[in-house]
């Protein structure tokens, strides 16, 4: 036998008596083993034993949803190290900030980690949402699977946005206050949702640790869950969207044409799409090693993107947070800068309606659409107006969150970034 | 399809586990490599080549290379300043450059009990060197430059009570004389034109404030303070002490430090709230309260502070008031009266019982000469007001005004100052109404010094 040295190591560990019991199954080598290996693992169990051919084409998902779960996993890492360090105080957590940088071993690059990858969560997680609209992937049976992705994507701004004032400095300050101000133009509970999110009228220690709580604990824990419940239905619904095949039976059978007074087993309740009824087998591949090699790769990929980001780039941490210095202008995390820039118009329009029908809009989406042509293909023209429509709003986002980020000076005053911003002058 | 297939995963699993590898070894120097740790080593280099004996020598080799920091609690400090400065307390290292330095004078403020940067500022929790010395973006508190170092003396110490701080003193002296009062306000008196400046030496740098003095409008566009001429030492001393007022409270120990000594604060007060009405010192003032030349032989330190905070306390039916003295100004006084025999104060006894000379110290402790000119002769430019674009002198106000008229000219000030030319601006100086501010005993005394100010031989209405 010629194979590598590790692989060879590997062989004889999962013969022996303790590999044995750890692996059950060791490195497959037949297709009998490959299938085994994906049914009598933990890890691997949530995954198909068999998947689609066009469910790893990277073409089509781009492995955005992969990279957002990913983004997410670093963040608990680091988040856990952090929490090792971190105390949710006012006098101390900027100090910490400060200690985390001069004098913790690798404690500045595992913040600049955790900075990082929650900015590119929140852009990953939009993406993938992106393309589950343009490949018209929301479509039946996946409805509340999108739904339940909109969820998803609020948790992450939520997690981010609870995050962000962690660090008790002034960005975290004034970003804070500038975003819970937007949340307390809401009508009617408005000023209590913002009470309530602040424990008190201002920013201050009852923030801080209701912000901890909901950062280390309430929102992972149910982004957790959630998260769980997307990825099993992601596979409950057959694996990712793809064309309509011609070999394909869709067709749903309605539990309640069955006979309703008999005991069934799992098999005969299972529905129409799960990944073993009526799918062409020469369409499919073993899991392993075509999806998990594929995962672990995308995985190296991420991890080696946020090092480099975290080792070349600091985190930002400006003055400890001063609440009667306000900065000019005072700005929210940039993945609302949209928002406050619609706010600027109209405090009740931008910072209510606006986000109230579009988040509205997103949730009932799958239920609106349900013209079920154009699934798994990017951009297909039987989808156009739907194309058009979430273009045109993804756009004005953009440009809307572009403006309020680089255009925006002292006073929510127009600047031009490339030219030199006046100086604020401090009156008297 | 099995190996071959793999096979094409291998090649991208070695390329892709190489790039974390060399970014997770990349990311660990970075890391490990810390500036301070160079200076350490070079230091103990240093040691080593001081050693003159196998013994020194060889506890100079197992000199550990570790953060160096001394922790503050009740500063809310962490210094780590000696983790490259070394040597700050080893007298043999004196005359050696940075980061080796010897640091001098520091028996009265032990490093372990203050640390390095509640006098020199800067970042005490940083440990690179620009970050440490504090002039990068986002850090409030840079290195105090070594000729302003005194002003730190004046975050603990009253500026007159700090012999090894004249500069402090005399930058207190400056701003006193030159009736910055008038328009600032400074530990709750003056005026209300331009801002507080009870944290200003926490908010603005010795660059700023020059730039300040010498044009106000150059780095504050549109201010109403006229430029100030003061002379070169008069101008640094100035910047000082405004550096010196930062506002930060002293806890604990560092707060009983603070008043001990304050005997010129308590002479001053002694003097200020005319104690010597009542009580003689060497035969000169009233009878009503007994002498006090030996009152440190009587009392006791405690009897005494308590006496100052409620005199029926100690001294039931007693006809002194209760003055309503602050901590420092009881310990203050306290102390003054302790060395009352040792100190051969001579106190300016007759001119404080007239007037006139009394009032001539409200003129002054108000800040009225930082509009009105020194002794009230004018000439403060106050660009497109009526009178010659200056602020009035008082010199002839006696002509001008009855005591009642000028009385009522204080108290309401005057908001709205005529201007010469009514399309330029507004003159951005105005006189503030001074009711709530100057007591009626005070009003009274800046009443008969302004009428004497008239010149002697001159005739009533002209």
């Amino acid at each position: 036998m010629n194979a590598p040295l590790p692989k060879r190591i590997w062989q004889w560990f999962t013969r022996t008596r303790i590999g044995r019991s750890i692996f059950r199954i060791g490195l497959p080598e037949s297709n009998l083993e490959r299938s085994q290996v994906m049914v009598s693992s933990f890890l691997l169990h949530m995954q198909p034993a068999k998947v689609h051919r066009h469910s790893l084409r990277a073409s089509y998902s781009l492995g955005l949803g992969l990279i957002s779960l990913y983004l997410f996993l670093i963040l608990i890492g680091t988040g856990v190290l952090l929490m090792f360090y971190y105390v949710p105080s006012t006098e101390k957590a900027y100090d910490i900030m400060k200690d985390l940088q001069y004098v913790v071993s690798a404690g500045l690059v595992i913040r600049n980690m955790h900075r990082w990858a929650a900015h590119l969560m929140v852009l990953f997680v939009l993406l993938h949402m992106c393309r589950v609209f343009y490949t018209g992937a929301y479509k039946r049976p996946r409805e509340f699977n999108w739904v339940i992705g909109v969820g998803l994507f609020l948790l992450t701004l939520g997690l981010s946005f609870t995050g962000y004032l962690l660090p008790w400095d002034q960005l975290a300050f004034w970003a804070i206050t500038v975003g819970t101000n937007i949340a307390g133009y809401a009508p009617v509970i408005g000023l209590k949702l913002k009470y309530l999110m602040l424990g008190g009228n201002v920013v201050g220690q009852e923030a801080l640790t209701r912000f901890y709580a909901l950062h280390v604990i309430v929102l992972p824990t149910v982004a957790l869950l959630m998260l769980a419940v997307h990825l099993w239905r992601v596979r409950k619904d057959g694996g990712l969207s793809r064309p309509d095949e011609p070999g394909d039976i869709v067709q749903q059978i309605q539990l309640k044409q069955l006979p309703t007074n008999k005991t069934y087993g799992l098999m005969e309740l299972a529905r129409g799409t799960t990944p073993q009824v009526g799918k062409n087998p020469e369409d499919e591949v073993f899991a392993w090693p075509h999806l998990v090699f594929r995962e672990l790769l995308l995985f190296l990929l991420v991890t080696a993107m946020v090092l480099f980001l975290a080792i070349f780039w600091n985190a930002p941490l400006e003055e400890l947070a001063n609440p009667i210095h306000p900065p000019n202008p005072a700005k929210a995390p940039w993945y609302f800068l949209g928002l406050q820039e619609l706010v600027s118009y109209s405090a009740f329009w931008g910072g209510v309606v606006v986000p109230g029908l579009l988040v509205t809009a997103l949730v009932l989406l799958p239920y609106i659409d349900r013209q079920r042509k154009g699934v798994g293909h990017w951009f297909a023209r039987e989808r156009v107006v739907a194309n058009t429509i979430f273009s045109v709003c993804l756009v004005i986002a953009v440009v809307l969150t572009i403006i309020g980020t680089s255009f925006r000076g002292p006073n929510w005053g127009w600047v031009e970034p490339w030219k030199n911003a006046p100086a604020v002058t401090e009156g008297h | 399809m099995n190996d071959s297939s793999l096979r094409k995963f291998y090649g991208w699993f070695t390329v892709l586990g190489l790039l974390v590898g060399v970014l997770v070894v990349v990311g660990y120097y970075r890391d490990e490599y810390r500036e301070w740790k160079d200076y350490q080593r070079k230091f103990i280099q240093e040691e080593i080549r001081r050693a003159s004996t196998p013994q020194q020598r060889a506890l100079a080799e197992q000199t550990p290379v570790q953060i160096r920091q001394i922790v503050l609690h009740d500063l809310n400090r962490v210094d780590r300043c000696a983790t490259c400065h070394l040597t700050v307390d080893d007298p043999s290292y004196g005359g050696y450059p940075q980061p080796l330095a010897y640091h001098p004078l520091h028996e009265q403020h032990p490093f372990e009990r203050f640390g390095c940067t509640v006098c020199h500022r800067g970042q005490g929790r940083a440990t690179t060197t620009i970050d440490a010395h504090g002039n990068v973006p986002h850090w409030d508190s840079p290195m105090l430059p070594l000729q302003y170092i005194q002003a730190s003396c004046g975050q603990c110490h009253e500026a007159s009570d700090n012999p090894a701080a004249p500069e402090l003193a005399r930058g207190q002296q400056v701003f006193e004389e030159s009736g910055c009062r008038g328009c600032h306000k400074l530990g709750g008196t003056g005026g209300v034109l331009g801002p507080e400046l009870d944290k200003v030496g926490a908010r603005r740098s010795s660059e700023w404030l020059k730039k300040h003095f010498v044009a106000p409008a150059s780095v504050t566009p549109g201010s109403a303070m006229p430029p100030q001429k003061f002379s070169a030492t008069n101008l640094e001393a100035i910047i000082l002490f405004m550096l010196s007022q930062t506002g930060e409270s002293a806890p604990g120990y560092y707060a009983s430090m603070k008043v001990i000594p304050s005997r010129n604060e308590g002479q001053r007060l002694f003097q200020q709230k005319g104690c010597i009405g009542c009580h003689s010192v060497g035969d000169k003032g009233g009878k009503v309260g007994p002498a006090l030349d030996d009152v440190g032989l009587r009392r006791t330190p405690e009897w005494m502070i308590q006496h100052f905070r409620d005199p029926q306390s100690v001294t039931p039916g007693t006809v002194m008031p209760r003055f309503g003295f602050t901590e420092t100004e009881a310990r203050g006084l306290t102390d003054f009266l302790l060395h009352m025999r040792d100190q051969k104060i001579a106190l300016s006894l007759p001119s404080l019982m007239v007037p006139v000379e009394r009032g001539r110290e409200v003129y002054r402790k108000y800040g009225c000469a930082g509009c009105h000119g020194a002794e009230a002769k004018g000439g403060v430019p106050n660009p497109n007001s009526k009178t010659a674009e200056q602020v009035p002198g008082l010199i002839h106000v006696a002509d001008g005004y009855t005591k009642d008229e000028l009385k009522a000219r204080i108290v309401k000030g005057q908001r709205e100052i005529p201007a010469l030319d009514a399309k330029r601006p507004a003159p951005p100086l105005y006189m503030p109404g001074w009711g709530s501010v100057i007591k009626q005993a005070e009003l009274d005394d800046l009443l008969a010094y302004l009428i004497s100010l008239k010149p002697k031989g001159e005739d009533v209405g002209f």
